[in-house]
């Protein structure tokens, strides 16, 4: 394996000359990140495993074609996005997700017990209904309004970077979080006042 | 516009959502396993369209990228057009004499019958009486 210290390009250069193991290197660099970001766009571990694999097999693909006009975190990112995207399209016309098949995974995690637990049991109780209001509000919003409050809110990422990923402009990512936010703040109203 | 604070804080909870620890481990064997098997059993097609597409992703745009298969479609549809016009007007390979004359032959009657038409379509009018009293037979 890679010291952390060899930058993504010559790690890219590597690949692109045809070393498997670089490529290997970059996928345990970038697959917590990414799996975040996929994870809080379909909100299913299911799908974003199979997306994942898919995200790193094309971007594996098409790395000949990388030319460094962007960095590879902004590419791989546009990758991913793309991807889901793409998925939510064909998932939605599938079927409309039912709030059962939501992830409730994070209910057991001891962090956000405790992030989220102020030693009153009635307000603990209101986790369940917290976390299920908060994936529900979530896939209310469209694809594209999702990702950038993912990246946003979720993964914290600069605007100046959302506007590379999604080939928009700043203020198109201001507009769509404002829009986002306000739509949340209807759907979690009563969480928002503790 | 101003993000709200307090929603980006209630958000921010669902950084705690992550898989099982040993996940990442797992996953990069995973990804290995899928693509030796994607070698092994990727369509012919699938692959001919990977290498089309890398061979015009040099290109700096996709408005580019169009309009370079829409021009190697049209160059390729006009030689196919030109090459099957070519072959129509194209001798037969035993040339001699008398295929020259069948072909004389064929033609001449091609053309007799078309005379043949245009006679039989042609309507002439006769004079009712002659123009002149005179007899033509006087003595």
């Amino acid at each position: 394996m890679e010291t952390p210290e060899t930058p993504d390009s010559e790690l890219v250069s590597r690949t692109q000359a045809g070393d498997a193991r670089a490529f290997d290197e970059l996928v345990v660099r970038f697959s917590t990140r990414l799996y975040g970001l996929v994870y809080n766009m379909t909100a299913s571990h299911e799908d974003t495993n199979d997306l994942l694999q898919e995200i790193f097999a094309k971007a594996y693909r098409s790395i000949k074609g990388f030319q460094g006009k962007s960095a590879f975190y902004t590419w791989m990112h546009t990758i991913a996005v793309n991807m889901t995207i793409n998925f939510l399209k064909k998932r939605n016309r599938r079927k409309t997700m039912s709030l059962d098949d939501v992830d409730s995974g994070i209910l057991n995690d001891p962090d956000f017990i405790n992030a989220t637990s102020h030693g009153d049991p009635s307000q603990d109780a209101n986790l369940v209904e917290l976390q299920k209001k908060l994936n529900e509000s979530l896939l209310k919003l469209s694809h594209q309004h999702r990702a950038v409050v993912t990246m946003f809110d979720i993964q914290g990422m600069p605007h100046a970077e959302i506007a590379k990923i999604l080939k928009i402009s700043e203020g198109t990512v201001r507009s769509r979080l404002f829009y986002a936010h306000r739509q949340l703040q209807n759907h979690l109203q009563e969480f928002m006042k503790h | 516009m101003e993000h709200n604070e307090s929603i980006s804080k209630l958000l921010r909870l669902k950084r705690y959502e992550q898989p099982r620890p040993d996940y990442f481990e797992d996953f990069l064997a995973e990804f290995q396993l899928r693509q030796r098997a994607e070698v092994i059993h990727r369509p012919f097609w699938n692959i001919a369209w990977d290498r089309f597409s890398s061979f015009f992703a040099p290109l700096p745009s996709p408005r580019l990228f169009a309009a370079a298969t829409f021009a190697a479609t049209v160059i390729a549809t006009g030689l196919t057009l030109n090459w099957s016009r070519q072959e129509a007007v194209t001798p037969p390979a035993t040339w001699n004499l008398s295929t020259a004359a069948q072909m004389k032959l064929g033609s001449d009657q091609r053309a007799f019958t078309t005379s043949k038409k245009r006679v039989s379509s042609v309507h002439y009018v006769l004079p009712p009486r002659p123009t002149g009293y005179a007899s033509a037979h006087s003595f």
